[in-house]
């Protein structure tokens, strides 16, 4: 009986995962296939059976019922990355409290949102849906694939990649909780220290008071009570276990080498730094703990922790060994990480190789996803972008995206309305529609649902 | 003996009464009637979908069915009502609502909580031991005007955030809150609305605080029971009212109610569902469509919601064709007018804006027939259904019946999850839903089939108590009342009016302006919110009650307000009321000329 009820669990955990992705199979021909890790092959063919790349090479045969994309004259690249997101979300903070590790932005997934076709319009295939930076530990986040179309927030999730979970140092934790007179803990960047190192602190207890619980419960005639379960603490414990890699809104380069030292005490090592504008300070002491850094190509002074920045930042960490990718923390910004790669070739000298690893395999490391996603080689995912013209050329021009061998975007059958849903109800105003579109370029949703909470009048730019 | 004498007598009294005064029927508030037996005959009897009796009998007595069929004997003491040529139903079960609670006052917002993050449960929306016969209010005008279409149950609920409290199955007639329910804590209603300005203050909040409490009670629940095989040496469990109320979900005794309109919103309550395990009943669904199959895969029961978004061109259309039909009667010779003017307006010049404008209109009527159709395609589905009205407007709901019907709904299946589907999915078959021996006498009766456009409901039973509606036919009423009505009632409604109306955003001025052409009544209303000014529709002024609505256009959606006033001389006082949002109320001054 007990056999059969596993079985029963096992069938039911089995057809739960078995949310309806679907895959396809594709051949991309003759084109100039980037592969990122193993270089660069001309006149080359693509082919993805069942939604995983199964060849690369000349003269491949398409099996039948593959879909043939001719990429004669056209580029070939993985499918671009970006591990700094908001897209796809219905809520980015939790911002009642300093530690709002419990939440998890898996839970408000909002497929509808029509900015993944966007994104995807600019060949960005995976980016990670992240929390808001309101609060000292953050909400969890989650790797979407920009699988559009679906209704189902299952399906966007990536099958398999690692839980991650947002931090915040500085400015933004500070403000939401401390500094608006409610005389609560972070008021100060020393505040944001001690509320990580006693959330950790916490979690060890937590998990030592459960291992203890969990021993003894077996053992014969014992009757305790259990602990009391707290979904934040359990949270904090994953981390503490190294289930959870650690992504870290930061700026300063004091802040970012305290993260590392209270990191280094409680031994844990899967630590990316967010935005990270001084890390160019402290790139060795970065590549030296094996933490990476997920950057701007050029983007600061909107706030005043964020005056002291260059352009060079992500060259710099990329020579000093660090793991970087380039980030758009902006549904506007994501659809041209491309031309923000490039940057790094004006502002530093990277090599090709280099500049198109910040948007592919480096952020696919930093998301701990890199076996199976961010370069072209067998087995992995089918997630591809073919350009017109070379991804860092200014020229560059996205032409297909494709995602799980499924083509996600064809400029040529690119209809104007990518909406799934529509509001019968809504009025329509074109002009109005375009006039708002201009206007909230300039926005990014790192503080969204959190503005309630502070005194200052909420300012353009919060990153 | 002597008893037997007095209840002979009795009953003889009471047949010679009914005998004298036949039409002598009762409101809820007069006169309790002579007799709890009534007979009514001559109908044609929808027992259930599918079973029908031509020209028959039902008899009810004490609040039950008693005999259903043609060769029905009709007891001494019945109450006889010939309903010639009329139809009876089992009285319709509402899946989800609030009907007869009394609204709770919007909480000012006050301060900052101090610690937002360890709020009361009071405050987090956390009340799940909360029993909704407290607010329960017999005399609440809603349970009226639900009991008018003929509803005869409703499963209500509490106000409240994420866990109001507990739902409970209440018949829509009855003196007290404890005398109207049928099964009390029939469910654990639950919403995944966040907090105000405290945890969970996020949808993601309100899931990881419901794993967190399910899980918490599990485990509690497992405590208390080892403890309370043997209480000695052990701690005892700590006492929570939250905790504790969660107990019979866990225990999977008591099935989880959930609100979920959107299809995001659905999707998330059945993770919610798949991760913890309780028995779901989903409720209120308005975009069902694209999960027919996974609601399907869950088992969970679905009640989808009697509002639909309004087919405002339909309306228009409507009016149109109307006012068109009316002038063609005044004056054939302007009849071709209308003709001539067709064809222009489809010749219009295609610029590039006005044919993006067609696309995005085309897109919006696919969705309208998307919502319009989704009771169609869960039936098609072979999903059953309930319907709730927990956001419908009353005065829709019978049009939004038959705008299902009309998207291929079959009549039949309507009915079902007017009746037999709720009752069966909230385990009251054996009470409700059907017009059969022995079930609670909760009746429907309309002068034609019910989802005939012209069917007006006539009578409805409640617990086998009669409420008898009066129909007006427009024509009669419309020549009775120019005598007596608002021609020599000496008020006036034309002219200029500040208009006052307290919203939860603070108090609104707005101007009216009144005309009266003949009989009819025009206007607009401008100012305040309402920028640019907009026209009135379906003013009437009755005595001195003025009633009409306006739709003007907030932040991009619109809006549209149903005013209820009553005239005083030169003020009015009355509500002004906003689907969804809940009536308001509202004062008008004239202004002198």
């Amino acid at each position: 009986m007990k056999k059969f009820i596993i079985i029963a669990c096992l069938l039911i955990a089995v057809s739960g995962m078995a949310q309806q992705v679907e895959r396809g199979t594709v051949l991309i021909k003759n084109g100039t296939v980037l592969t990122i890790t193993q270089g660069v092959k001309e006149n080359t063919d693509v082919l993805i059976k069942d939604g995983k790349i199964s060849q690369i090479g000349k003269n491949l045969a398409a099996p039948a019922g593959a879909k043939v994309i001719d990429a004669t004259g056209y580029h070939v690249m993985p499918g671009i990355i970006d591990a700094h997101s908001h897209l796809a979300l219905d809520a980015v903070n939790e911002a009642t409290t300093p530690v709002s590790a419990m939440v998890w932005e898996g839970d408000d997934l909002d497929p509808l949102d029509v900015g993944m076709y966007r994104a995807v319009a600019g060949g960005v295939t995976i980016s990670h849906a992240m929390h808001g930076s309101a609060n000292a530990i953050g909400g969890q986040c989650q790797t979407i694939k920009h699988r559009y179309g679906t209704v189902d927030p299952k399906v966007l999730m990536m099958e398999g990649a690692p839980r991650t979970i947002k931090f915040a140092l500085g400015e933004n934790p500070t403000r939401v909780h401390g500094n608006n007179g409610a005389g609560i803990v972070p008021n100060t960047r020393m505040g944001v220290e001690f509320v990580i190192r006693q959330a950790f602190s916490e979690g060890k207890e937590y998990m030592e008071s459960w291992n203890k619980y969990n021993a003894s419960k077996n053992q014969k005639g014992f009757r305790g009570a259990p602990p009391r379960y707290d979904l934040r603490m359990e949270t904090i414990a994953a981390i503490l276990r190294g289930e959870i890699i650690i992504h870290c809104h930061s700026y300063r380069a004091d802040e970012i080498y305290m993260l590392l030292k209270v990191c280094k005490d409680f031994g844990i090592k899967r630590l990316v730094f967010q935005h990270v504008n001084e890390g160019f300070k402290v790139a060795p002491e970065l590549a030296a703990q094996g933490a990476m850094a997920s950057v701007f190509a050029d983007w600061w002074a909107y706030k005043f922790e964020v005056y002291y920045s260059t352009a060079y930042n992500a060259a710099i960490l990329t020579r000093n060994g660090v793991v970087t990718s380039i980030n758009s923390d902006d549904a506007e910004l994501t659809r041209h990480l491309y031309h923000e790669a490039a940057k790094t070739q004006k502002y530093g000298g990277l090599t090709d190789e280099e500049a198109l690893s910040l948007i592919t395999i480096n952020p696919a490391k930093q998301l701990g996803i890199e076996n199976r996603v961010g370069s072209l080689e067998p087995g992995k995912d089918g997630d591809v972008v073919i350009f017109k013209g070379h991804p860092l050329s200014v020229y560059a021009i996205p032409m297909y995206t494709v995602i799980d061998g499924v083509v996600k975007f064809d400029r040529e059958k690119d209809a104007d309305d990518q909406r799934l849903y529509v509001d019968p109800k809504q009025t329509i105003d074109i002009t109005d529609a375009v006039f708002e579109e201009t206007l909230s370029h300039d926005h990014d949703e790192c503080m969204k649902n959190a503005e309630f909470l502070l005194n200052v009048k909420f300012a353009d730019k919060n990153r | 003996m002597k008893k037997l004498f007095s209840s002979v007598l009795l009953r003889k009294m009471l047949s010679a009464m009914v005998f004298c005064w036949p039409a002598m029927l009762f409101a809820q508030d007069e006169l309790a009637p002579v007799s709890r037996t009534y007979a009514i005959t001559n109908v044609n009897i929808v027992q259930a979908p599918g079973r029908k009796i031509d020209m028959g009998t039902v008899v009810m007595k004490d609040g039950l069915i008693v005999s259903v069929g043609k060769n029905v004997s009709i007891p001494a003491d019945a109450i006889v009502i010939k309903a010639d040529s009329m139809y009876v139903y089992a009285g319709f079960i509402d899946g989800l609502s609030r009907v007869g609670l009394n609204k709770p006052k919007d909480e000012e917002r006050g301060q900052r909580p101090k610690d937002p993050g360890n709020p009361k449960p009071e405050e987090a929306g956390i009340t799940p031991q909360n029993d909704v016969r407290v607010s329960l209010n017999p005399s609440e005008k809603s349970i009226e005007e639900l009991r008018a279409l003929g509803f005869t149950a409703a499963h209500v609920v509490p106000y409240g955030g994420m866990m109001p409290g507990n739902g409970s199955i209440i018949l829509l007639g009855g003196k007290s809150a404890d005398e109207m329910v049928l099964v009390n804590k029939s469910s654990f209603y639950s919403e995944l609305s966040p907090a105000r300005g405290v945890y969970p203050g996020t949808v993601m909040g309100v899931m990881a605080k419901y794993r967190e409490l399910y899980r918490q009670a599990a485990l509690s629940r497992a405590y208390e029971n080892s403890y309370a095989s043997n209480r000695a040496g052990i701690q005892r469990p700590a006492t929570d009212r939250v905790i504790e109320a969660l107990f019979p979900v866990v225990d999977k005794r008591q099935p989880v109610l959930f609100k979920a309109e959107r299809v995001i919103d659905a999707q998330r309550v059945l993770t919610l569902q798949s991760d913890l395990g309780f028995s779901l009943m989903l409720a209120e669904l308005k975009e069902g469509w694209d999960i027919v199959n996974k609601i399907k895969s869950t088992n969970a029961k679905v009640f989808l919601s009697l509002d639909l978004p309004e087919d405002k061109d339909k309306k228009d259309d409507k009016k149109k064709d109307d006012s068109k039909k009316e002038e063609g009667k005044k004056d054939e010779a302007k009849k071709e007018e209308p003709k001539k003017e067709e064809p222009k307006r489809e010749e219009a010049p295609k610029t590039a804006t006005a044919e993006e404008k067609a696309a995005l209109e085309k897109r919006k009527a696919e969705f309208m027939a998307k919502y319009v159709g989704q009771a169609a395609t869960f039936q098609k589905a072979g999903v059953k259904f309930g319907f709730s009205t927990l956001s419908a407007k009353s005065g829709n709901i019978q049009g939004n019946l038959r705008r299902m019907i009309e998207a291929g709904l079959p009549e039949d299946a309507a009915l079902a999850s007017l009746t037999t589907t709720p009752a069966e999915m909230l385990g009251l078959s054996d009470r409700l839903g059907s017009v059969d021996n022995g079930k609670i006498a909760n009746l429907v009766i309309s002068d034609k089939p019910y989802f005939n456009e012209k069917a007006k409901v006539r009578y409805v039973f409640v617990e086998g108590t009669m409420y008898k509606f009066e129909v007006k036919d427009s024509k009669e009423s419309k020549d009775g009342k120019k005598g007596e009505g608002s021609k020599d009632s000496g008020v006036k409604a034309e002219g200029e009016w500040n208009i006052s109306t307290e919203t939860p955003n603070g108090i609104e001025q707005s101007k009216l302006t009144l005309k009266k052409e003949g009989n009819t009544i025009s206007g607009t209303m401008s100012g305040g919110s309402i920028n640019p000014a907009v026209g009135i529709d379906n003013a009437k002024l009755d005595g001195n009650s003025l009633t009409f609505n306006f739709t003007f256009n907030y932040g991009g959606s619109d809006i549209t307000v149903e005013v209820a006033v009553k005239i005083e001389g030169d003020t009015f006082k009355g509500t002004s009321t906003v689907a969804e949002y809940g009536s308001f109320p509202t004062e008008g001054k004239r202004l002198p000329k």
